[in-house]
């Protein structure tokens, strides 16, 4: 099965406008973090590779998206051949936390993955650096809520100050890739059909 | 249409010229140069034939071509011929095909305008003498002048290229055959009196639906059928814009043979109404049906041309790959072949490299518009800047284009106005034309008066006084509006969902300001500590312009409930606030502006989706070869220009350039929608690129979002232009084609709807055309065809191309604006169900 290609993995990041999806993606892979990135309009991708445990190198392609809803509309065609999707929020907001499971179910609608069930998601709590007293969801709630969704993979991160990024973004690669494969294995299925012309004749007897 | 400006006026021709009779043939006067003692016979010339020494029209040479006779070893005393029989009698050697500046002709400029206007298919009876042109056999000698008069026997070949929708000015090259090749000559037909009484009485003599008044007949077309009358001319069967001169047999064989022999390349000029029994296929070579030419030109193949990318790319890419600075996966790319293979699935050192290969392309460009213009680069760059500012050109009317594009200064400006009243005394479009080509003065204060016309707060009739009235009365709406919230946010909303919605609102437009054009000097400082403590912004502070913003857009959220405050619109106030540093008159002026951005903002997304649409239509009419590569790349969803077409390019270009294309935008000069046209003009310079390397939608869209802060805005602003009057041009040809119904349309099928899905339609479908969207009377249900969707097809005449509503409305000048039910509907907002 493992082919000597470079495995390209696509990583759908989601969430409300300003939780700091761009912060995050860039402080992944730029190492960067700025107070004033300009809110995303359209999409784009930050690509990085990382080594997996089995020393494999894989391409992990970042997606990020204009958190209004209403911009949601028009990307499917970067949705769809997703390994996972990341639903952040900001834990110093709550609606934006209210709103995770909606953006679930628009992914689910938009990207519809072959196994809806099993699809990999990774929910990430941002901004955990501003100061306690403004913090609106408690880590309690917001795993239990993972829990409930059939038990998500949930980080806790600060782009700012490049707290638990790497944890995070790591398991989103792992995550994918294992998605990615149990992808290729389905995907190879039809493949195992034997179409030969030389048989048609021999067949054309039904 | 442009009249002749010779510096002489014509002499109005001589009635003997006229009356003289066969038998008076051998006793006509001759005219000789005064000045001269020894002259040549001037057979035929035609004015306005231009030499283009660099890409700037206003470098432009007017000349005439012309054949002459110059004593030859062999003195024939007639050199009128009135048969080719007798023609050939003339020695090639004899007779020299020369180009003279008209700056260069004296006195003479009245024979060679005599012998241009005579109107005969023969020379004039009457014998020309002109001063001899200097005779040269090489270009290269003849450095800072361009004049040359090369005997027809030194011609090995003439390139002929008729005009086209792509190459504006028919074009004639002479190589010599010791391999020399003279400056392109460019037959400035519109201009050239002779030709247009030519095609006048073409379009008399003939009738010819397609001619449009002779319309397609060419200055080219004369120089041809005057040396046919002489030496032997041969049209080239595998290169039919070659036309060979008594070709040896060995050049026959080798420049291929089916050509028909020394045919006239117009067969309605040697034979009238016979052209129409011609075969199609001869009528096409070199008679120019209209439809065929444009059709066939339009094919842009100048652009493939553009494709030495790769070669660039080979060449450097031992630099490229010793450079430190390079990424390290574009270095293993270079230095390790089987990297390129296992990356061949996706790698983004492929689209650095491109855009690389892009600079370096650019660079030779501008090298290679120092130079002139010879048969080579006519070849190799058919199409080029110098075709785009040939068209521009043409529009430019009184002004020269270069004082067309200085920026309006505030004191032009004033002088548009009448002093006492303050009212506009020229056109309201003259205005628009001026700012829409030159722009306004970014720093003498003129942006702040004129944006205020631009957007619509002030009417163009309006009087000073008016102005000021409407201004005062703006600003007491301003004060009402902005306090009607700010009551509210005290004293609460009527409904729980209002209080909600509110409150989203208010963090949304309080996080967008923080992040809007924050390297802007008034948007940057955090002097001033947050006014609500409350706020996620309470520690870092804020400043008063900052804080304006917040109220302006909150104002705006409640001035448009049904829509309210959505992302991009921080974006779009930016600018006019900075210009107007103040809140009401920037309100205002915003408020205009979304007038015709609303539709962006739509829940739905109808407005983005009919944008993008439009672009899509736009290419695939314009330049369908890029448009099926997109298409194989899944990219036809044009998506990847969303954010160009929602914030109109405000992430794409600088700061100063944005005010630049916005206030040009604005005019609605040429179209209420030209900003599809600047998608178009980015489009096109980096189709090479695209179509060599990128093979993926994210290949595409990470190279056009990585194309941000690197546009160069006058050259894309030329191009825009340039694709606008193209696609006006195709357009009518279009059109003209469809109230002459040809042969019955065997490829007229209808186009079933598509869905938005990305995955490309069958080929069939792409050759199919959208018959369906040919009545513009369509109602709107059917214009909200998905992303995609194919519409205008096919590259020669035999396909069908279709101009799509979409299309069309790109000719309007008038803004499309949301209705008031609409926006009800589909706002999104409060204000709706």
């Amino acid at each position: 099965m493992s082919s000597k290609k470079k495995v390209l993995l696509k990583v759908i990041i989601l969430g409300d406008s300003g939780v700091g999806k761009t912060s995050l993606m860039n402080q992944y892979v730029n190492k960067k973090f700025s107070a004033s990135y300009k809110a995303t309009i359209g999409a784009d991708f930050l690509t990085k590779e990382v080594v997996m445990d089995d020393d494999r190198v894989v391409t992990l392609q970042l997606w990020d998206t204009a958190g209004q809803e209403r911009f949601q509309s028009l990307g499917v065609a970067f949705y769809r051949g997703a390994d996972c999707c990341v639903l952040v929020y900001d834990v110093n907001n709550s609606k934006s936390f209210e709103t995770l499971e909606s953006w679930r179910d628009e992914f689910l609608v938009q990207a519809s993955p072959m196994d809806p069930e099993s699809f990999p998601f990774v929910v990430i709590g941002n901004k955990v650096d501003v100061e306690e007293s403004r913090r609106m969801i408690s880590s309690k709630r917001a795993m239990t809520f993972c829990q409930s969704k059939g038990g998500l993979s949930y980080f806790e991160t600060s782009a700012k100050e490049a707290l638990n990024v790497e944890e995070a973004f790591s398991a989103i690669a792992k995550q994918a890739l294992a998605q990615e494969e149990a992808g290729d294995f389905n995907s190879d299925f039809p493949e195992t059909i034997p179409i030969d012309l030389k048989n048609d004749r021999d067949g054309c007897a039904c | 249409m442009t009249s002749p400006t010779p510096p002489h006026s014509p002499p109005s021709p001589t009635a003997s010229f006229y009356d003289m009779s066969d038998d008076e043939e051998g006793e006509y006067n001759t005219i000789r140069h005064t000045s001269s003692g020894r002259g040549v016979k001037l057979l035929y010339t035609k004015s306005k034939v231009y030499v283009h020494p660099t890409p700037s029209a206003k470098d432009n040479i007017p000349g005439f071509i012309a054949l002459v006779q110059q004593k030859g070893p062999v003195e024939s005393n007639d050199a009128r011929p009135t048969s080719s029989s007798s023609a050939r009698s003339v020695h090639a050697s004899s007779l020299l095909l020369a180009w003279v500046p008209e700056s260069s002709l004296g006195d003479s400029y009245d024979t060679y305008v005599k012998v241009d206007l005579s109107d005969s298919s023969s020379p004039p009876r009457q014998s020309y003498l002109v001063p001899p042109p200097p005779t040269t056999t090489t270009h290269a000698n003849s450095v800072g002048t361009y004049a040359f008069a090369v005997p027809v026997s030194e011609i090995y070949s003439l390139l002929v290229r008729p005009p086209s929708i792509g190459w504006w000015f028919g074009s004639l090259v002479a190589n010599t055959k010791a391999g020399e090749s003279f400056p392109a000559l460019f037959f400035h037909d519109s201009e050239c009196q002779s030709t247009i009484l030519q095609r006048k009485k073409l379009a008399r003599e003939s009738f010819d639906p397609f001619g449009d008044g002779g319309g397609m007949f060419w200055g080219g077309d004369e120089v041809l059928r005057w040396l046919k009358r002489y030496v032997n001319v041969e049209r080239s069967g595998a290169e039919p814009s070659i036309y060979l001169i008594d070709p040896s047999e060995e050049d026959k064989v080798s420049f291929g043979r089916k050509a028909t022999t020394s045919k006239s390349p117009r067969n309605s000029t040697d034979g009238g109404a016979s052209s129409s029994a011609s075969p199609p296929a001869a009528k096409r070579d070199g008679g120019m049906d209209p439809i065929t030419k444009t059709l066939k030109e339009a094919k842009w193949n100048f652009l493939e041309k553009l494709s030495q990318v790769t070669t660039f790319t080979r060449r450097t890419a031992q630099a490229v790959a010793e450079n430190p600075k390079v990424p390290p996966q574009v270095r293993r790319l270079i230095q390790n072949p089987e990297v390129q293979v296992l990356q061949e699935e996706f790698d983004s050192a492929k689209i650095y490299l491109a855009r690389w290969a892009m600079g370096i392309q650019e660079q030779s460009e501008r090298e290679r518009n120092q130079r002139i213009w010879t048969a080579n680069d006519v070849l190799e760059m058919e199409e080029s800047s110098v075709g785009e500012f040939e068209i521009l050109d043409m529009e430019a009317g009184k002004l020269s284009m270069s004082d067309l594009r200085k920026p309006v200064t505030l004191k032009e400006w004033k002088d548009f106005f009448d002093a006492q009243t303050g009212r506009l005394q020229i056109t309201p479009d003259e205005v628009k034309e001026r700012i829409f080509h030159g722009g306004l003065h970014p720093d003498d204060g003129v942006r702040k008066e004129a944006w205020m016309f631009l957007l619509g707060v002030y009417e163009w009739d309006s009087s000073t006084e008016e102005r000021h009235a409407n201004m005062n009365s703006r600003r007491d709406e301003y004060i009402r509006l902005k306090g009607a919230w700010w009551e509210r946010m005290i004293e609460g909303h009527s409904t729980a969902e209002e209080e909600e919605w509110w409150k989203e609102q208010k963090n949304r437009i309080e996080k967008d300001v923080h992040r809007t054009d924050r390297t802007i000097p008034i948007f940057m400082g955090e002097d001033i500590p947050h006014p609500d403590p409350d706020s996620p912004f309470a520690d870092v502070g804020t400043n008063v312009h900052l804080e304006q913003m917040k109220d302006m857009l909150l104002t705006y959220n409640e001035y448009n409930k049904d829509l309210g405050y959505v992302q991009g619109m921080s974006d779009l106030l930016s600018p006019i606030y900075a210009v107007m540093q103040d809140d009401a008159a920037a309100f205002w002026g915003f408020v205009g502006f979304m007038e015709r951005m609303e539709r962006n903002f739509l829940r739905d997304q109808s407005g983005m989706r009919k944008q993008l649409l439009t672009l899509d239509h736009l290419v695939q009419l314009m330049d369908p070869k890029l448009y099926l590569h997109l298409q194989s790349a899944d990219s036809t969803n044009f998506f990847f220009f969303f954010r160009m077409l929602l914030v109109w390019y405000k992430r794409e270009f600088e700061w100063v350039d944005v005010l630049r294309l916005w206030e040009g935008l604005w005019t609605d000069y040429l179209s209420s929608n030209y900003h599809i046209f600047i998608a178009l003009a980015i489009l096109e310079r980096h189709r090479d690129v695209i179509m060599e390397h990128l093979k993926h939608f994210d290949e595409v869209l990470k190279y056009i979002n990585e194309l941000s802060g690197t546009i160069e805005l006058q050259s894309t602003l030329v191009r825009a232009e340039s694709l606008y009057r193209r696609f006006q041009r195709t357009v009518e040809t279009i059109d003209k084609k469809d109230n002459f119904p040809l042969p019955p349309a065997a490829h007229r099928r209808i186009s079933s709807t598509r869905s938005a899905s990305a995955s490309p339609p069958p080929k069939t479908t792409w050759a199919a055309s959208g018959a369906a969207s040919t009545s513009t009377g369509t109602d709107r249900g059917k214009q909200r065809q998905s992303v995609g969707d194919v519409v205008a097809k096919g590259i020669g005449a035999d396909k069908e191309k279709v101009i799509s509503p979409e299309l069309r409305q790109l000719l309007s000048r008038e803004v499309e604006k949301v209705s008031k039910a609409e926006l009800k509907e589909h706002g999104g907002g409060v204000g709706g169900a």
